[in-house]
C-alpha cells in the first residue's frame, strides 16, 4: 500500500518509520522534491514554485562511514550524519537544494553538501544573525534573490497573489500544529512528547497540504482515543538541538516524566508563528523567518542589560511554562553545538529566578549509551517530585 | 659578521623584530586607557571594519582573543578554563572564550585585574564589539560575557555568500550596502554610547594609511612566491599582528615598509629563507603558537612555509569596482577580503574550488608541494574545512597533506616529537607527487 | 519493619537493612562482572548477618548503576536522591554532598534531606577513582596506600594531561626523571580533586561538605579537597554505604506515609534469586 493512503497517526508514524518512502512515491509521479536545512528557508516559495520541501536531517540511528573523510569529527553530529547520507547515496530523490547560514558548521555544510551532490538547483541563504533593520533588509533582498533564481530555473513568474496563497496553506498548517500541541496542555496530555515528535518528523518530509490533512485526521483521532496517557507529576518542557530520532524523548517519558512542550527546530521552533500577510508578501516572509523564528543562532541584543537580554532570549518559553504548566526544563544539546553550549549558563540562571528547574543532558546525537542520561534525568524527576 | 648559517635554519628576517613594539603597544594601551579614564572596548578580530571606526571616536579596543593566546603561552589557561566549566559553559566551547569567561569571572570575583593575569591582564570595557564574521563563537561568547559585564553590546553583522553565489556579480552591491547600514549603525550607537561625534577627518585618514598598509604587506606577501621563498610563515605569523589590528597606525606602515625593503633585497638577491629549500609547503590554519619551534626542525629538513592561515592575510589590490562614501569604502575592503580568492580564481579561469579556493590558488601560484594542516580541538571555524582542502588539492593538482592535531589553549595536544615522526614518510609522498604532476603537465 | 536498601555500583555492592532502632545489618560485597546476577548472594548475607529472612523485609529499593536488574526489589531510585537521604541522616548540617566512585563522581546540593541540584561525570575517567586505579596500578603501589604517601609530598608536581592515558605516560616519565612519589602523587590527587571541585563548583558549593564514595577512604584526596575548598570535609565512617542507608530510610519513609494514607503498598515480585537476562 502506497503510504500515500494512510491516514492519522498511522500514517504518521509510518512516515517516521519510512522517512524517504512518500517522496519516492511522488517523485516517481513526476513531482520535484527541493532539498533545504533548517528552519530558516521560506518554505512559501519552494511550493508556490511546485516543489515540495524536504527538511534534509540526520540519523541517529546509523553509524558515520564516509563524511569523516571530508569533515572533522569535532562539528556537529547530525550534520556529519546529513553529510553522511548524502554521499552514501541515500538521499537520491533531490532536484534541488537551499543552504542557509545559520549556524557556521550548517554554513559550511550547504556549500559541501553541493560540492558533493552536484544538484541542478542550489541556493544559499546567508541569514544574518542579528535583528537590526539594516538586516532585515537584507534578509528581503537574499529572499528575493532565491525567489528570482529559483524562477529562472523553472521557467516561471511567481506573482505577489500567487504567493500571498501558499503563505496562507503554510499558515493552516502552522495552525493546525498549534492545536495539536495545544491538546498536551491537558494533564495528562492527550499525546505524548514521543507521538508529537514522530508527527512533527513525518511533516518535514511530506507535502503542505498532504500534512495539514493528516494533522487534521490525527487530531479528531487522538481527541476521540481512550486517555493512553498516564499522570505523572513532572510535566517537562524540553529546549536544545534538533531530534531526529524519538529515543531520547521516550527516554524521559519512561522516568516517570511527560514530556508536554517543546522549543527544539523539530518543534515549536519550525511550525511555531505564522507569516504576517503583508502587501509584499517578502516582508512577511523576512520577519517571520528572520525576526520571529526564536533560534538561539540569532541575536537579538538588547541593549539595556543582560536581564532585558535574557528576556529577550527567553520570555518567550517562560510563556510556555505558564501555558503548558511546565514544572522542569530539559536542556538537551548534542556535544559541539556551540550555538546552544554558550546559551546553558544563562538560560539556567533565567529559569531559576523564576524557580523552574533545569537539568542539562549534553548527548552524543546516538540511539545507543542513554543509561547515563537516563540516571540524570530519573534523579531531576525525583527531585522535582 | 655574517655567522655561519646552519644547513636548513631558518634565516629570520631582521625586520621583524620591528613589529615587538608595536604588539606591545597593543597590549598596554588598554590598560593605559582604563587608568586615564578613557573609554576601553573588548573587541572580537573584526577585519578592519569596526576597529578603525572604533579609533575614530577615541576608544581603545582591548581582544580577549588575542588574550587567549598570551594565556595559553602563560600556562594559566587550564585555571581560566576550570572556572569557565564550574559556570557551566560546555567544554567544547572555543579555548579562547572558555578562557575570556574564566577570565571574566575572576575579575569579577577580585574587583580587579587578577594577580596572576598576565601581561597586565584585561581592562574593564566601557562596551564590547562582537563581529559575526566567520565563526559563531564571536558573538555568542560576547553575549555571554553580558552576564559579568553588564555594559553595552553592539554586532556588527557580516555576509558570507556562498563561494557558488560568488558568480552573480550583483551581490556584491549588495552585501557591500548591507555591511555599510552595519557601519552606519554602529557609529550611532558609539555617538550615543559616547556622547560626541565621529571624527570624519580621522576616519579618512586612518582609512588611507590601512589601505597602504593592505598594499605593501600584500605586496610583501606576493614577493614570497620568489623560488627560493624570502620569508618563512614564521616571520609571517610574527608580522602579521600589526596588520591585523593596527593598519590605522601610520608606525604599522613604517614597519612594513622596512620590511618590504629586507624582502625586496633577498629576492633581487636570490636569497631564502632556508639555506637549502627541498620542500615547499602551505600550511593552515591557527599555528600552534606554543610549539613554533617545531617549525625550526622542518626547516631542517628543508621544508620552507611560503604561504599560510588565510584569515590573518591581507586583502589583495582591491579589483571590486565602486566607490561611494567612507562607509562603504570600509565595508568594501573587508567584503573583499572575504571573497578575494574566489573572484580573483574565476577571472583568472582557475576551477572554482569553493571553500578550499584560498590555498587552491596559493598551490598554484607559489608552487607548493605540500600542505600541512592543524586541526584544532575547539574551534570548529578553523578546522571545518581543513580535510576538504587537502582533498581538493590532491584531487585537484595532485598535492599531498598532512595533519596534525592539536588545540588553541590546550597547548598539551600538540605532540612535536611524534609529528616530526612522519616527516620522512611525507617527503616520499611530496616527491613522489612531484613526479605525478610533471607527468599531468603542472610545472611545479 | 525492616527496611533493605541495596546499592549495586560498578565494583561494590552494599546493602544495609535498618529497622525502627537503627542498622540492623550492613555488607559490602564485590559486585563482579554479573552484578545483576550476583545480589541476591550479598542479599543473603546481610539477611544473615540481622539474624532475619528475605520475608520480614517489609520494602526493598534498590539503587546503583545495577538499579533495574535486581529481581527482589520493590522500587528503584537514583543513586544521588539515595546519597543525599543517607548523607543527611548521617550528618544533618549536610548541604553539599561530594561523590567519587570507581567510574564517576557527582555533586550534589541538600536542603533537608531533598535533592535541590547536582551534576555528574560519568564520561571521563580522568576525575574518578578509575584515575587512581590506573595511576597506582603503573607505580606498582596499592589504592591504599596512595593516599597516605600523598600527604607526605612538600611540593606537588602538576599532572598536566587531562586525559588518564596520557596522564599515565606523564607520570611514569616523570618519575623516570627521578620526581618523587610522593610529590607525583600529591599532582595526581590534586588533578582529581581538581576537576571533582570544578564539577561541583556548577552548583555553588556550600558548606557542610560530606565526601562520599570510596574515594573518601583516601585521606590524599580528601586533603586535596579541603585544599580547594578551604575547610574541613566530612567524612562518615563507611563513606561506601550512604547510598544504601539512604535506599533504606527512602524505603521506610514511602512505607510510612503510606500507611499515614491508607494506601496499599506495592511490591516487587521478590523474586530472591540471581538475575537472569532471559526472564
Amino acid at each position: 500500500m502506497t503510504q500515500g493512503k494512510l491516514q492519522g497517526l498511522t500514517k504518521a508514524v509510518d512516515v517516521y518509520k519510512n522517512r524517504y518512502k512518500r517522496l519516492r512515491e511522488l517523485r516517481a509521479e513526476g513531482k520535484k522534491i527541493m532539498g533545504y536545512v533548517c528552519a530558516y528557508p521560506p518554505l512559501e516559495i519552494v511550493t508556490a514554485l511546485g516543489y515540495i520541501p524536504f527538511r534534509i536531517l540526520g540519523t541517529m540511528d546509523e553509524p558515520i562511514t564516509k563524511a569523516d573523510t571530508q569533515v572533522p569529527a569535532i562539528i556537529c553530529p547530525m550534520l556529519r550524519s546529513m553529510l553522511d547520507l548524502g554521499i552514501n547515496g541515500k538521499i537520491d530523490f533531490l532536484d534541488g537544494f537551499i543552504g542557509a547560514h545559520t549556524c557556521d558548521c550548517t554554513q559550511k555544510f550547504s556549500h559541501l553538501y553541493q560540492y558533493n551532490m552536484q544538484l541542478p538547483f542550489y541556493r544559499f541563504l546567508d541569514v544574518p544573525h542579528v535583528v537590526h533593520k539594516p538586516s532585515l533588509d537584507f534578509m528581503k533582498e537574499g529572499i528575493r534573490i532565491l525567489q528570482q533564481s529559483l524562477e529562472k530555473h523553472t521557467g516561471q513568474k511567481l506573482a505577489p497573489e500567487r504567493l500571498q496563497e501558499e503563505i496562507k496553506k503554510h499558515n493552516e498548517q502552522r495552525a493546525l500544529v498549534r492545536q495539536l500541541y495545544g491538546l498536551r496542555k491537558q494533564d495528562p496530555p492527550l499525546l505524548s512528547g514521543v507521538e508529537t515528535l514522530q508527527i512533527v518528523l513525518s511533516l518535514l518530509c511530506l507535502p503542505i497540504e498532504e500534512g495539514s490533512t493528516m494533522l487534521r485526521e490525527i487530531i479528531a483521532e487522538v481527541k476521540s482515543r481512550p486517555q493512553k496517557i498516564q499522570k505523572k507529576h513532572a510535566r517537562l518542557l524540553l529546549w536544545g538541538t534538533p531530534l531526529t530520532e524519538t529515543s531520547i524523548v521516550e527516554m524521559i517519558e519512561s522516568a516517570d516524566a511527560n514530556v508536554v512542550m517543546d522549543d527544539i527546530c523539530t518543534g515549536t521552533r519550525h511550525f511555531g508563528l505564522d507569516v504576517e500577510l503583508t502587501a509584499d508578501p517578502l516582508d512577511g516572509l523576512a520577519k517571520r523567518y528572520l525576526d520571529d523564528l526564536k533560534c538561539p543562532r540569532t541575536y537579538r541584543e538588547a541593549t539595556d542589560s543582560f536581564a532585558a537580554d535574557q528576556e529577550a532570549r527567553f520570555g518567550y518559553i517562560a510563556k510556555y511554562v505558564r501555558d503548558w504548566k511546565v514544572n522542569g526544563i530539559i536542556l538537551e544539546s548534542m556535544k559541539y553545538c556551540d550555538t546552544h553550549g554558550y546559551e546553558v549558563p544563562a538560560i539556567k540562571a533565567y529559569f531559576d529566578r523564576l524557580g523552574i528547574p533545569s537539568l542539562y543532558l549534553e548527548h552524543e546525537y546516538t540511539m545507543v549509551a542513554l543509561a547515563p542520561l537516563k540516571t540524570r534525568v530519573e534523579a531531576f524527576v525525583e527531585m522535582i517530585s | 659578521m655574517i655567522a655561519e648559517k646552519k644547513k636548513g635554519v631558518i634565516t629570520r628576517l631582521e625586520s621583524a623584530g620591528l613589529v615587538r613594539p608595536l604588539v606591545n603597544k597593543m597590549y598596554s594601551e588598554g590598560n593605559l586607557a582604563a587608568e586615564e579614564g578613557r573609554p576601553v572596548a573588548w573587541a572580537m578580530v573584526n577585519w578592519w571594519e569596526g576597529d578603525i571606526i572604533m579609533r575614530a571616536m577615541g576608544v581603545t579596543p582591548v581582544y580577549p582573543e588575542n588574550y587567549g593566546t598570551v594565556c595559553a603561552s602563560d600556562g594559566i589557561v587550564q585555571k581560566y578554563m576550570g572556572v569557565s566549566a564550574a559556570e557551566g559553559f560546555p567544554t567544547h566551547l572555543c579555548g579562547y572564550a572558555q578562557n575570556a569567561l574564566g577570565y571574566t569571572t575572576e575579575m569579577k570575583k577580585e574587583g580587579q585585574v587578577p594577580p596572576d593575569a598576565p601581561m597586565g591582564g584585561m581592562a574593564k570595557p566601557t562596551f564590547m564589539l562582537c563581529s559575526e564574521g566567520m565563526c559563531d563563537a564571536r558573538y555568542k561568547w560576547f553575549q555571554s560575557l553580558r552576564q559579568y559585564w553588564d555594559v553595552p553590546i553592539w554586532t556588527l553583522s557580516f555576509p558570507h555568500p556562498d563561494f557558488y553565489d560568488l558568480q552573480d556579480e550583483s551581490i556584491h552591491q549588495i552585501n557591500i550596502d548591507y555591511m555599510a547600514a552595519e557601519i552606519e549603525g554602529f557609529i550611532a550607537f558609539l555617538e550615543g554610547l559616547l556622547k560626541k561625534k565621529i571624527d570624519y577627518d580621522k576616519l579618512e585618514e586612518m582609512l588611507a594609511n590601512q589601505e597602504k598598509v593592505f598594499q605593501v604587506w600584500w605586496e610583501i606577501n606576493d614577493l614570497r612566491r620568489a623560488i627560493p621563498c624570502p620569508v618563512h610563515g614564521r616571520d609571517f605569523w610574527t608580522m602579521m599582528v600589526p596588520c591585523l589590528y593596527q593598519a590605522y597606525d601610520p608606525q604599522t606602515l613604517a614597519v612594513y615598509q622596512a620590511v618590504y625593503k629586507e624582502v625586496k633585497e633577498r629576492v633581487d638577491n636570490g636569497v631564502g629563507a632556508l639555506s637549502e629549500e627541498r620542500y615547499r609547503l602551505l600550511f593552515a590554519e591557527i599555528p600552534p603558537w606554543a610549539s613554533l619551534g617545531f617549525f625550526d626542525k622542518l626547516a631542517e629538513r628543508g621544508w620552507n612555509f611560503v604561504a599560510e592561515s588565510m584569515g590573518y592575510h591581507p586583502p589583495p589590490p582591491m579589483e571590486l569596482p565602486g566607490n561611494g562614501d567612507i562607509k562603504q569604502r570600509i565595508a568594501r575592503w573587508t567584503y573583499w577580503f572575504y571573497i578575494s580568492h574566489v573572484y580573483r580564481a574565476s577571472k583568472k579561469g582557475y576551477y572554482i574550488a569553493g571553500a578550499a579556493q584560498p590555498y587552491y590558488n596559493w598551490a598554484i601560484e607559489y608552487k607548493a608541494d605540500g600542505m600541512l594542516i592543524h586541526p584544532v580541538v575547539t574551534c570548529r571555524t578553523a578546522t571545518f574545512w581543513l580535510t576538504h582542502t587537502i582533498n581538493v588539492l590532491k584531487e585537484k593538482l595532485e598535492i599531498p597533506g598532512l595533519s596534525i592535531q592539536g588545540d588553541i589553549v590546550d597547548i598539551t595536544l600538540f605532540d612535536a616529537a611524534s609529528a616530526l615522526n612522519q616527516a620522512p614518510a611525507f617527503e616520499e609522498a611530496m616527491d613522489h607527487f612531484r613526479q605525478v604532476r610533471k607527468t599531468k603537465g603542472l610545472d611545479w | 519493619m525492616n527496611f533493605a536498601g541495596i546499592d549495586i555500583g560498578s565494583t561494590m555492592t552494599k546493602i544495609v537493612i535498618i529497622n525502627e532502632s537503627g542498622i540492623v545489618s550492613q555488607v559490602i560485597g564485590p559486585t563482579g562482572a554479573e552484578h545483576r546476577r550476583l545480589a541476591n548472594k550479598v542479599m543473603e548475607q546481610a539477611l544473615t548477618q540481622g539474624g532475619i529472612t528475605f520475608d520480614d523485609l517489609t520494602y526493598v529499593v534498590a539503587t546503583g548503576y545495577g538499579r533495574i536488574n535486581v529481581p527482589f526489589a520493590d522500587k528503584q531510585i537514583t543513586e544521588i536522591t539515595c546519597h543525599a537521604k543517607g548523607v543527611a541522616s548521617i550528618f544533618p548540617t549536610a548541604k553539599t554532598v561530594i561523590d567519587i566512585g570507581g567510574q564517576d563522581a557527582k555533586g550534589i546540593k541538600i536542603v533537608g534531606g531533598k535533592v535541590v541540584n547536582f551534576v555528574m561525570n560519568d564520561k571521563c575517567a580522568a576525575g574518578t577513582g578509575r584515575f587512581l586505579e590506573v595511576i597506582s596500578d603503573a607505580l606498582g603501589l596499592g589504592l591504599q596506600e596512595i593516599g597516605p604517601l600523598a600527604l607526605q609530598s612538600k611540593t606537588k608536581i602538576r599532572i598536566s594531561s587531562t586525559c588518564t592515558i596520557f596522564a599515565e605516560q606523564e607520570v611514569l616519565s616523570k618519575l623516570a626523571d627521578g620526581a618523587p612519589i610522593e610529590d607525583i602523587l600529591a599532582g595526581l590527587h590534586e588533578a582529581i580533586a581538581g576537576r571533582v571541585f570544578r564539577m561541583a563548583e556548577k552548583m555553588k558549593i556550600e558548606r557542610d561538605v560530606v565526601m562520599t564514595g570510596g574515594v573518601a577512604k583516601n585521606v590524599g584526596m580528601v586533603q586535596a579537597m579541603e585544599n580547594h575548598l578551604g575547610y574541613p570535609v566530612l567524612v562518615a565512617e563507611e563513606p561506601l554505604l550512604t547510598g544504601a542507608i539512604g535506599a533504606a530510610i527512602l524505603g521506610r519513609e514511602f512505607v510510612e506515609k503510606a500507611l499515614q494514607r491508607g494506601e496499599e503498598i506495592q511490591k516487587g515480585a521478590r523474586l530472591l534469586e540471581a538475575a537472569s537476562f532471559f526472564k
